[in-house]
Order: structure tokens, then C-alpha cells, then sequence
């Protein structure tokens, strides 16, 4: 019997190792995108026309990086004297940019991403191309000592043959073939089968059928609508909350057509016949299904998260490119552990405090 | 057998498991694997969120809201903080600002928020018991009211002593509605103290005691620290004398003079057992001496002889008292009228009468009288009553004579009932208008004169209920909200006595803080009647058989609360008993009577009896039998008659939950029958003595020294610790290093902390069968250590909970890493990791860890709404214990982040330290320098518990001074 544990318990070793943590921390061009998402997207596109302010699309052409630069670290400077922003400023009905409160590291970062974005081609496509997840199976990238797993993943494979080898010439056959099966097994996590797989419970990428097709595409990517808009328990609570159905109406008290439809939304009528029937308990109601569910035994807090600067994108993914709302990310602990670890000098330079607190009751109260 | 045989079937054994096992284990291996190269995953259940639809502007799911309200568990109205989580209340905490109360908040207090989502509340009007429309049942009421009125038949209405002008308000508006009277009766009394001053000051009044004045002080059988008047504003007050100081002699001195050993008197200086019958010549004998000392002039009591001891110590007592003129006080909780007039006749010479207690401006809870009562059941009785309403008493249970009422009522026309829950009286009701717990009412409360406490929803009512105050308002033909009634006696009476200008910015401001204070006319003290105590007449001696001393527990009070779980596993702070009453006897009686713990006894007087378990209780008056009033309830539900929460097998049954007292509660004698039977007792300690039983090596784990030998060396009693060795290099805080201190002179043993935790940390409450195999969960506990001589002991307490050592024994052992240490000091446990091998809990050398046997009971969903939704309930097969309330921790960490600031460690008050009315609970950042907590840690009295095996805790504690003035 102890054989066989010592056997399940190799296997098992050899899996833990694998799924060592997965996720690595987001690329400076993915924190300029989400910056972009966060400060510039309620005013401006790339490529998709103006809206409150100009289109930035080849916006790097026009203008030279310091004006640029200098421009959106302190735009007042610049409207009130430059005249080219007054210009600007009179064509946009005299709306003036807010200061958005960039470092200028922040700044050269956005620069670069509206040049990657201007270039990256069709309008319509860029903010998309420049956010979205990368293919299923690039989406788990092992870090370092996670890649040189596979020096002792081929060892144990090694040795468990040469314990089925051995198993076969004294034990018999049946011990033989659990390791032979283990031999095997720990050879094709070795392999890179470990990136392949979700541990139990990981949910990354679940994407479920909403009772309302709710576009986070239409209302954060088109519309901009600001991530605290609907979500405002996000900064002041450790939940951030489904938002209540009176905050829908906000908006959707007059807003009954979907863009480019002719009749009024059916998808809307369902949030409006929830509203109107609020009072009555036989009414319907809008039943969201779950989808970011952490773990028994685990906090998260919100409000300290998004206090710290650390954008929703940085977890939830690109959320404005996502017609239907997925799970980005796989909210296991080595994924929460990754950044908590970050060192000031490692980590994004937009968040106030860089890394976590390590401790186990940190979360797990 | 010999060992060869057993080797060679083991092998076999393990031969044939192996086969058996074989194919099994590789056929799922092999099917695991496919699982996972094909990629599925595996989901968990779908859930799903339904958001509010119209969610209140500055609502915020998940974030906790506060809101200032009036403790109802009781008369006293102390001023509580409602948490109110996502629209339902989980906790009560104390209101700091209350003008009585000051913070702290007792264990029934505590406790009461889950009497909010009790089973057993009515969840409709009923009629005939059948669930029936308001309107139905007030169209009944009103019918009965006119037809009563017709036939000439009186309308009555059955009240305590109401709590508020709200609540008066409406009362006066029913009773001139039907030319109603009111007959207004308590449950627990102070009758005598009424009368006694109606008697020497000319008015029937009850003093508001000062105890913080009082540097002198004797009791007798006032239970002041426990259940007594108003014991959350007690204990803080006697607190503040009770901390020793090294410059000043400021201690108090206090001494009990009582038959059962009650909290107060575990926490007295000097402690005599004194019976029932010597308690008038003794205070006859004190107010002699008192007198002598004074140079009173006036007539006195006859000479009346008490045993030697209590004469002993009442002379001491006497010379302390005369010396504190004016600083000293006297108080009983006796229900005889002259022992009342003796004590007031002793305050009086003391010059305590406007220092340390006043009748200028009197307290103004339980002003009623059991006259009443008798008189109402008479007329009832005799059928001379239509109508009777009952509201927020239970007479037909704590009733002096409950049989009697319940037969008398059945000849009432109506009984029409306005209790929010299930009782006995509300049993004998044509109609149930059920009012509204506490947190889902307006109202108020006047504790004292001049001090105004506001009762506020803290959420919608869940059921289909009414404030008491709208049904008596819209059966005297005015209808009305109870908030707008509320907000019109407010301006009226109150605002109209304040200097504010605006009356909403007065509301707004009231409701805010919870109570105000206004400038009550000052009565004046009175004048002392000279020849009262001479009217006082020397008692007879007492009949045969065992003096009863029925007590209202901290527990069970009068027992309204009886099917609330938490109070019922709460241990009474002084017998550590739960589910349940014990009698109680003096350790001569019961070797006399052949008693040992657990031994079913018979308590009978007159007709009436009950069967009780007996308990052996050092220190307590011989002849006597002390037991707690509150259980053995018939209606109150489930839990009150004490379901099993926890049932192993089919056949495990349990006995009922203690038994009523009250209809023996008014005998002179009780005869003590021994039953053959055997009852154990679910105590939660059942080591009481520091001394090992049989090594006799005493450990000092509770510290104590007197406050003479402490003003000489405030290291007495605390010699410096043999520091242990360690195999640990240590840890380094360089962040926070959080840490407690409890001053064992402070700690009363109230047991708020223990209801505190465990409301706040989802503490699983297991019955009476677990708690009988040492299974109760609570986190902290209040040890309780008897010392001397058994018939008139010592008494310590001390709150134990995980001590967060920095070595901790527990860490070393977990083969899991399921509890780790902290960069902040703390000892985790994290649920997830635990698979329940419990070594941690055997190498823990506190004893502070609890294992989960079992799932504990969840089944009650409307109970479940209580839990804190911060903290997790953890699952069968997990270790927990206390976490030094980490959420509380985070909490406030985000809190200071969110707001850009470093947190301080003051910041952070756990539930037990927040909860403590003596405040002898103290958390905070060692690292944070003039903190409390880092200022404790240079107290001399301070030590550690067991610091010879060097584990370094976290907690510590300061060492008990008791004050040997004698």
C-alpha cells in the first residue's frame, strides 16, 4: 500500500510543479492601452472619427513627441497659448481637455501606443488589436522558473521509468504499469502539457450566455463610458458590484435603440420591463450569471486595488473589446501572488504602491 | 496471537487491498488524464446575481453602514452602533457617545441582534392563531374595544414601565381613547428600592448610582457588574476606580456581601457569604455602626446578631465607609422593603445622596409594581375585564403567580397581545398584533431623567409586523407613523428643552449621536425621614429547609432571550454552565446532602417543584440554593427548550433547558428532595483551580498581588519570568507588530467579549452534547479561577484566546502549513489549507484552538442572515480560532489606503475589545510608539501567560491587584 502512495503522491508532485504560476505581469504596451482605455477613451478614438476630441489616429505625424509630451502633461499650457491647440480648441466647441495627471514616463508610454495603435491598420480594429488576449494557447506564458521545470520534470520521468523497469523485473506487472502511466504523465507535463491545462476550479476564459446581451463593447469601447460609471462600488466598497438597474435606466430612460438598428432594442426592453416591474415580486428580474467567482476562504478588495491606480484592465482583461464578458484572467493565487511580489522598480509605474502584502491573512481570513 | 501471525495478515491484508485496488487506480489515472488532455474543465455550479433594481443613492454594496440606536434587550437602553451590511444588521456594538452606556455593550445586548432573525418572531396579525390582515385585526380590536365599552366591561391595558415618551405618548393616547387604566408591572423589579425611598425621602423614586464616585463600596446581593439596573454604565464607571495606580491611591475599595457567588462579588475586594435572613440585621448592623461613626442622632434599628464573620468584616467595612464620607456608597439588590430603608438610611449618614447616588434626577426604568399585577389579575379574574392588551411583558411565564394569570385571562373578553415573538402570554391571545424587533422600529428611551436615547431602523421590517406604538395609536382612533409619532413628541417634549434653533437639524443631529441629554428640573434629594430606620422591624427566623436565592443571570436575565442560541451557549460567568440552570449549593451542604455535580435534585414549596442538576459552588451562603431564573420556557421555541443542534444518532435525546423557577420564587423555604438521577452539566471549564489535582504544582497563569504590597513594588506578584529558551532565530516586525493587553483587575468576567466574537467571527454554536465533550467553539473564553478557602474563595478571571506567540507551538507541528506567522505578528489559519490532523490544537499549550466536528447547524436560513459576510464560515474538518479579527485589520488598512494615509494602530478595535464595558481589553501596533498598546507593554504588572516555555505571546495580561485595605 505504501508503494502506491508514494506512487500517487510522485504523480501529483510532478503536476504541482507544472502548473507553477502562469500569468506574467501586463507589457509596458498593454499598461499604455489600458491607460489610454482609462484617461483618453471618453473623449477620443484612434481611427474612428472625432467624438469630444480629435481623432489621435496618426496624431504622432502631426505633431512632434515633445509637443505631445507636453501637451498632455499639461494641456492648459498649451490651449491657452499654442496655436494649434487654440485652433483645435475652437473646433472642438471650446471643451477643454482635462489634465489627465501623467508622469512623463506615463506620457512617452501613451505616445507609443498611439503610434502602434495608428499604425496597426483598419479603423474599427485598433483598440481591439491593441488589447486583445493573446491566442488561447499563447495565453498562458510560464515564467522563468517555470520554463526550467522541465529539467527535473524529465529527471522524475527518468527515474519513474526506470522504477517501471525495475517494477517489471521484481513486483510484477501491475506496479510496473502505475509507473510506467506515471512515467509517462510526468513527461508530457514536462513537456509543456502543464501550460495546456486549467487547474481545478480555474475559470479563465468562461464566457457564459447572459440574460441580456450586454455589450461591454458598445458601453465601455464605443460609448467610453468610464468603468466607475456602473461599477461604482468598485472604489468605494471591496465589491464592485453588478450595477443596480436604476443606473441602466440613467441612460436607458431615454436610450431605447441599440446604434445602427432601426427599432427600438429588444435587449433594452428587457432591462426597461425590469425596471418598470421593480416593485412587483412576480416581475421580471435581470438574473446575471456569475462569472468572476473567487475561490472559498479568499477576500479581494476592491476598493484598495483600484485606489492603487492598478486599472480594471490589469485583471478583468480588455473588457471594452469584449461583447460578451469573459473571465481574462485565471484569478488563481499564483496570478494574484505575481504581482503582490512586484518590487517598486518592477512594478507598473502608474500604481501608487508597488506590490502587495504577502501574508496568508492578507486573503484568507 | 503472537507477532508473526499479525505481520504475516497484514501482508495478506495489504496483498489483497493492493489487488483489489490495483486495476481501480490505474483505470483512474488513465481516465484523469484523458480528462485533461481534452481540455474540460470543471465548473463550478452556476450562480447567479439578481442586483437591486433601485439601489438608494449613497448605498454601496459590501460596504458596512453604522447607524446610532438603542439597545432593547433590556430596560437599561444602552447606546448602540447597528453594522448594518447590504440592508441587514449583523452586529451591535456599544455607542461611545451614549451618555450612559459610553461604549461597551453587554452580552444580551450583543446577542440581541440575532434574536432580529429569530424563527419564532410572528411573521403576521393573527387571529384564533390563524394568520389574518391588519385590517382584519384591527376591525377585531376595534369591535372588541366598542363592545366592551357597551357592556360595561373594563379596558385594560398589561405594561412594563414604558421605555421612552414615545412610547408613553401612545399608551396615553389609547388609554383616554377607551377611558382605559394601565397596569404597569416589571418583570425584574426594584420595587423595594421604590418603596424604601417612598418610605425615607417621601418619594417613590429609583437613584441613579454613581459607582465612578464611589471609593468605598459595599453591596449587598447587588449584582451590579452582572445583571443588575443598568450594568453596562455600572461596570464602566466601578472600572474607572479599579485600574491600580502607582502615584495615587485611587483604587476603590468594594465589598460583597451576598449568599450566592454572583460576578460582582467574584470581583469584590472582600467577599462574605452572607444567607438571605441575615442580610437585614446585617444591614441593620452596618447602618449601627455607620452611625456610631457619624455621630447620628436619630433613632436606630434594634440590635440584630449576624455570624461572626459578617460582623467582622461589616465593622471594617463601616470604618472604610465612615472615613469616605462622600465618596462612599451602599447598595443592595434586596427585594425587601427594609433592608432598602436600612441602606438608604446607611446612604444617607454616608453623605452619599447627591455624590454618589442621586434622586434629583432619578433613573426611570422599572417603576412598576406587582400590586399592579395582582390587582389586574383580581379584576380578571373576576370578569370584569373586555379587553386587555399586553405590551412587552410575559406574565403568563415571569409572573409571581403565572398559573393564576394564565386561568384568570381566560376570562377576559379579548387578550390582545403586541409581543414580536412567540411567548407565553401571547399564547393565551384572541389577537397577536406583533410589534417590531428593535432594529426595525422607531422609538425611544428615557433610562434617567434628562437623558433621551433614539431607537432607529436599522432595516425594513422582514415580516408583516407593526411597532407596538402604531397599533395602540390606530386603536385610539390616530393613526399615525411611528416615526412621524416620534418626530412630533420629540419637538415637543425634548426639542422644546434644548437651546437648538432648528428642530431638523436637532433630529438630524439625535439621530446621528443616538441620545441627547437635556436639562432635567432637579428634584432636589429629598428630605431624610429620621424615624424610618427605627420603624424597621427585626425579621423572624427562617422556617426549615433551603433559603431560595433565584438570580437573574448575565445570560438569561429574566429569560426573554431564552431561544436565543448564543446566550444559551454563552457560559454563565461564574458556574461556566450553558444550556441550562443548575442548583446551586454551598460545598457544606452538599457534602451533608451527599451532592456531587450533575445529581438531579428536586426544589419543591407549596405545589410547586422543579427538577434541577445540582452544582457544588465554592463561596456560597450555607443553607441556601442558588439557581438562575430565565429557563425551562414552554413557548418561546426551539432552542429555549434546547433542541440538539448538533444530533449524532436518532436515539440521542436531550433534556429540556434548565427548568422555571418562578413559580418557586416567592417561597420563604424550598425542600431539597436528592432524585437517584444524573444530570451532567455542559460546563465549558471544568479545572477551577490553578493548582494541578494531583502533581498540587501550581502555575501562576492568572497573576495577582494586593494594592498595598503593588504601591510598595508594582512588580509584586510578577516576578520576572525565567525566559525560556528557543530554537527560533525570532521574528523581525518592521511594519505594524500588533499585540493585547487585558488588565485582569478590570475584567469582570462580564462575557460581552465571548457574544461579541462570536458574532462577529461567525462562531459555530454546537449544544448542549458537543459542549458536554469540550466541543464548544469560542474563540475567547473567560477562564474563571477560584483560590483559598472553598467556602470563601477568591475569584479571578481571564480571558483566554489565541495569544499570537511569536514562536508558536502550533506553526511548528502543522505538517500542512495551514497556520503560518505573519510579517505583522499575527498567527494565520488558513481554512484552505487545514485537513484537520488537529496537532496544532495538541501542542497548543492556551488551549485556544477548536476543531469543526461537524458542519454546525445552517439550516436555519433566517438566522444564517446574521452571519458577517467578512468572515467565513468555515467547514467540517477545519481548525480555527481567534484571528485577533483580521478582517477588522484589513478593513481598516483599506480604509487608510483608500484615503491615503498610514494606518495607525489605535484604529483597529477587535469585537471583544470594542465590546468590553470596562474597557480592560486593549489592541494596537507595539511598533507604533505612545500607543496604548506599546504603553502596556511597559506596565510592571504586565506578564505573559506561560512565558517559561518562551513561545513569545502576543497577548498579555496585567496582573490582578486586588485592594486589601482589610
Amino acid at each position: 500500500m505504501k508503494r502506491f502512495t508514494l506512487f500517487a503522491a510522485l504523480v501529483f508532485l510532478s503536476g504541482a510543479a507544472g502548473a507553477a504560476e502562469k500569468a506574467a505581469a501586463p507589457s509596458p504596451f498593454q499598461r499604455s492601452a489600458a491607460l489610454f482605455q482609462s484617461k483618453c477613451a471618453k473623449c477620443h478614438t484612434v481611427g474612428r472619427g472625432d467624438r469630444v476630441g480629435p481623432d489621435l489616429k496618426g496624431v504622432t505625424e502631426r505633431r512632434t513627441r515633445e509637443w505631445l509630451s507636453g501637451f498632455i502633461r499639461k494641456p492648459a499650457d498649451y490651449l491657452d497659448k499654442d496655436p494649434e491647440a487654440k485652433k483645435l480648441l475652437e473646433k472642438f466647441n471650446g471643451v477643454r481637455m482635462d489634465v489627465p495627471g501623467l508622469s512623463s514616463a506615463d506620457a512617452d508610454g501613451l505616445i507609443d501606443y498611439l503610434e502602434t495603435a495608428s499604425a496597426g491598420g483598419a479603423a474599427g480594429g485598433t483598440e481591439e488589436s491593441a488589447l486583445a488576449e493573446d491566442a488561447p494557447e499563447e495565453r498562458i506564458t510560464l515564467p522563468e522558473e517555470g520554463r526550467r521545470l522541465w529539467v527535473p520534470g524529465l529527471a522524475g520521468a527518468f527515474l519513474l521509468a526506470a522504477g517501471a523497469a525495475l517494477a517489471w523485473r521484481t513486483a510484477g506487472g501491475g506496479p510496473a504499469a502505475v509507473l510506467a502511466v506515471a512515467a509517462l504523465g510526468s513527461l508530457y507535463w514536462s513537456a509543456g502539457g502543464r501550460a495546456r491545462h486549467h487547474l481545478l476550479g480555474d475559470q479563465q476564459g468562461y464566457e457564459p450566455a447572459q440574460p441580456v446581451a450586454f455589450s461591454h463593447k458598445t458601453h465601455a469601447g464605443t460609448l467610453g463610458v468610464a468603468c466607475l460609471y456602473c461599477h461604482h462600488g468598485a472604489e468605494k466598497s471591496d465589491v464592485a458590484g453588478v450595477p443596480s438597474t436604476n443606473i441602466c435606466m440613467n441612460c436607458h430612460g431615454a436610450v431605447r435603440k441599440a446604434a445602427g438598428q432601426a427599432g427600438p432594442s429588444p435587449e433594452i426592453a428587457k432591462v426597461v420591463a425590469a425596471w418598470e416591474r421593480r416593485a412587483d415580486p412576480k416581475g421580471p428580474r435581470l438574473e446575471w450569471v456569475r462569472i468572476h467567482s473567487l475561490p472559498g476562504f479568499v477576500h479581494f478588495s476592491h476598493r484598495v486595488h483600484v485606489n492603487n491606480e492598478v486599472r480594471c484592465q490589469e485583471c478583468h482583461g480588455p473588457v471594452q473589446t469584449m461583447e460578451r464578458m469573459r473571465q481574462a484572467s485565471s484569478l488563481s493565487m499564483g496570478w494574484c501572488v505575481n504581482c503582490h511580489r512586484l518590487a517598486p522598480g518592477a512594478a507598473p509605474t502608474h500604481w501608487k504602491r508597488a506590490g502587495g502584502p504577502l501574508d496568508c491573512a492578507a486573503c484568507h481570513w | 496471537m503472537n507477532e508473526k501471525n499479525i505481520d504475516a495478515l497484514e501482508a495478506e491484508r495489504d496483498d489483497l487491498h493492493l489487488s483489489l485496488r490495483r486495476r481501480e487506480f490505474i483505470g483512474a489515472l488513465g481516465g484523469a488524464f484523458a480528462a485533461l488532455s481534452s481540455g474540460c474543465g470543471l465548473r463550478p455550479p452556476k450562480e447567479k446575481i439578481v442586483p437591486a433594481a433601485d439601489l438608494p443613492e449613497g448605498a454601496v454594496p459590501g460596504r458596512a453602514d453604522w447607524y446610532a440606536t438603542t439597545c432593547q434587550a433590556c430596560p437599561a437602553a444602552c447606546g448602540a452602533l447597528a453594522k448594518v451590511r447590504d440592508g441587514r444588521p449583523i452586529k451591535l456594538e456599544g455607542n461611545p457617545d451614549h451618555p450612559l452606556s459610553r461604549g461597551g455593550l453587554c452580552a444580551r445586548g450583543q446577542a440581541s441582534v440575532l434574536d432580529l432573525y429569530d424563527s419564532e418572531r410572528f411573521r403576521s396579525p393573527l387571529a384564533g392563531g390563524k394568520p389574518v390582515s391588519w385590517a382584519e385585526a384591527d376591525a377585531a380590536v376595534l369591535a372588541a374595544l366598542k363592545q366592551a365599552g357597551a357592556s360595561g366591561r373594563a379596558v385594560r391595558v398589561l405594561t412594563g414601565t414604558p421605555a421612552g415618551l414615545s412610547a408613553a405618548a401612545a399608551l396615553e393616547a389609547f388609554l383616554a381613547r377607551w377611558g382605559a387604566k394601565a397596569a404597569v408591572y416589571d418583570p425584574v423589579g426594584h420595587e423595594a428600592i421604590l418603596e424604601a425611598h417612598r418610605l425615607t425621602h417621601g418619594r417613590r423614586a429609583l437613584p441613579r448610582y454613581h459607582f465612578a464616585q464611589a471609593k468605598v463600596l459595599v453591596g449587598f446581593d447587588a449584582d451590579f457588574l452582572g445583571a443588575w439596573l443598568s450594568p453596562v454604565e455600572f461596570t464602566k464607571d466601578w472600572s474607572r476606580n479599579r485600574a491600580p495606580s502607582e502615584e495615587f491611591d485611587l483604587m476603590s475599595w468594594h465589598a460583597q456581601f451576598e449568599a450566592r457567588m454572583s460576578p460582582t462579588g467574584a470581583n469584590a475586594d472582600l467577599r462574605v457569604p452572607l444567607a438571605p435572613e441575615h442580610e437585614r440585621p446585617a444591614a441593620a448592623l452596618l447602618g449601627r455602626l455607620v452611625a456610631d461613626r457619624t455621630g447620628w442622632s436619630g433613632p436606630r434599628p434594634p440590635r440584630a446578631s449576624v455570624p461572626e464573620r459578617a460582623e467582622r468584616a461589616l465593622r471594617d467595612a463601616a470604618d472604610l465607609l465612615a472615613a469616605a464620607k462622600g465618596r462612599a456608597l451602599v447598595v443592595s439588590g434586596s427585594s425587601d422593603v427594609d433592608t432598602q430603608v436600612l441602606v438608604n438610611w446607611t446612604n444617607h449618614m454616608l453623605g452619599a445622596y447627591g455624590a454618589t447616588l442621586e434622586l434629583s434626577r432619578p433613573a426611570l426604568i422599572a417603576q412598576g409594581s406587582r400590586a399592579a399585577l395582582s390587582a389586574l389579575t383580581a379584576e380578571l379574574a373576576a370578569g370584569k375585564v373586555g379587553v386587555l392588551v399586553v405590551h412587552g411583558v410575559n406574565p403568563a411565564y415571569d409572573g409571581p403567580d403565572a398559573s393564576a394569570f394564565r386561568a384568570a385571562a381566560a376570562k377576559a373578553g379579548l387578550v390582545v397581545s403586541l409581543a414580536p415573538r412567540r411567548d407565553e402570554t401571547a399564547a393565551l391571545a384572541g389577537i397577536v398584533a406583533p410589534g417590531h424587533h428593535a432594529l426595525e422600529s422607531w422609538d425611544d428611551a428615557r433610562p434617567g431623567a434628562g437623558v433621551h436615547s433614539l431607537v432607529q431602523p436599522a432595516m425594513a421590517p422582514l415580516f408583516d409586523t407593526r411597532s407596538a406604538a402604531e397599533s395602540l395609536l390606530a386603536w385610539a382612533g390616530k393613526p399615525s407613523s411611528a416615526h412621524e409619532h416620534l418626530r412630533g413628541v420629540w419637538r415637543r417634549q425634548v426639542f422644546s428643552r434644548t437651546k437648538a434653533k432648528d428642530f431638523e437639524e436637532f433630529w438630524t443631529e439625535s439621530l446621528a449621536r443616538g441620545a441627547v441629554t437635556v436639562e432635567a428640573p432637579g428634584l432636589g434629594e429629598g428630605r431624610f425621614d429620621a424615624a424610618a430606620p427605627a420603624r424597621v422591624k427585626t425579621p423572624g427566623l427562617s422556617a426549615s429547609g433551603f433559603a431560595p436565592v433565584f438570580f437573574h443571570s448575565v445570560a438569561m436575565f429574566d429569560g426573554r432571550q431564552a431561544n436565543n442560541p448564543l446566550l444559551q451557549e454563552l457560559p454563565d460567568p461564574v458556574t461556566k454552565a450553558t444550556w441550562g440552570n443548575c442548583a446551586s449549593f454551598a460545598p457544606e451542604d452538599a457534602a451533608r446532602l451527599g451532592l456531587v455535580e450533575g445529581r438531579l435534585v428536586r426544589l419543591s414549596a407549596g405545589g410547586a417543584s422543579a427538577v434541577l442538576p445540582a452544582h457544588v459552588q465554592p463561596g456560597q451562603a450555607p443553607g441556601t440554593v442558588a439557581a438562575a431564573l430565565g429557563y425551562g420556557r414552554t413557548e418561546a421555541g426551539a432552542v429555549a427548550a434546547n433542541f440538539p443542534t448538533v444530533k449524532m444518532l436518532p436515539i440521542e435525546k436531550e433534556e429540556g433547558g434548565g427548568a422555571d423557577l418562578y413559580a418557586l420564587s416567592s417561597a420563604a423555604s424550598i425542600a431539597v428532595e436528592v432524585l437517584g438521577g444524573m444530570s451532567a452539566l455542559a460546563k465549558s471549564q471544568t479545572q477551577d483551580s490553578l493548582t494541578e489535582p494531583f502533581t498540587g504544582r501550581t502555575r501562576d497563569v492568572l497573576r495577582e498581588t494586593s494594592y498595598q504590597e503593588f504601591l510598595m513594588d508594582p512588580r509584586s506578584g510578577n516576578p520576572e519570568a525565567e525566559k525560556g529558551h528557543s530554537l527560533w532565530p525570532g521574528h523581525e516586525y518592521k511594519g505594524h507588530k500588533w499585540a493585547m493587553a487585558v488588565d485582569l483587575s478590570l475584567c469582570t468576567g462580564c462575557s460581552a467579549c465571548v457574544v461579541s466574537c462570536y458574532a462577529e467571527n461567525n462562531v459555530p454554536i454546537v449544544g448542549k452534547a458537543e459542549v458536554r465533550k469540550s466541543r464548544d467553539m469560542a474563540w475567547l473564553r473567560v477562564d474563571r479561577y477560584y483560590s483559598g478557602d472553598p467556602e470563601s474563595p477568591e475569584t479571578a478571571f481571564q480571558p483566554m484566546l489565541c495569544q499570537h506567540c511569536d514562536n508558536a507551538p502550533c506553526e511548528t507541528v502543522c505538517p500542512v502549513l495551514a497556520t503560518v506567522h505573519s510579517s505583522e505578528g499575527l498567527n494565520m489559519q488558513v481554512y484552505n489549507r487545514c485537513v484537520g490532523t488537529r496537532y496544532c490544537a495538541n501542542n497548543c499549550p492556551y488551549k485556544v484552538r477548536r476543531f469543526n466536528w461537524f458542519d454546525y447547524a445552517h439550516e436555519d436560513g433566517l438566522k444564517n442572515l446574521q452571519l458577517n459576510p467578512d468572515v467565513v464560515v468555515r467547514t467540517r474538518g477545519v481548525m480555527e480560532k481567534c484571528s485577533f479579527c483580521v478582517q477588522r485589520i484589513y478593513t481598516a488598512k483599506a480604509e487608510a489606503k483608500t484615503a491615503g494615509r498610514t494606518l495607525k494602530g489605535s484604529e483597529v478595535v477587535p469585537a471583544c475589545a470594542q465590546s468590553c464595558p470596562a474597557g480592560a481589553i486593549v489592541f494596537g501596533d507595539l511598533n507604533e510608539a505612545g500607543s496604548p498598546a506599546a504603553r502596556a507593554a511597559e506596565d510592571p504588572r504586565i506578564y505573559s501567560v506561560l512565558a517559561e516555555i518562551g513561545v513569545g505571546p502576543a497577548v498579555r495580561y496585567r496582573t490582578k491587584v486586588r485592594n486589601k485595605k482589610v
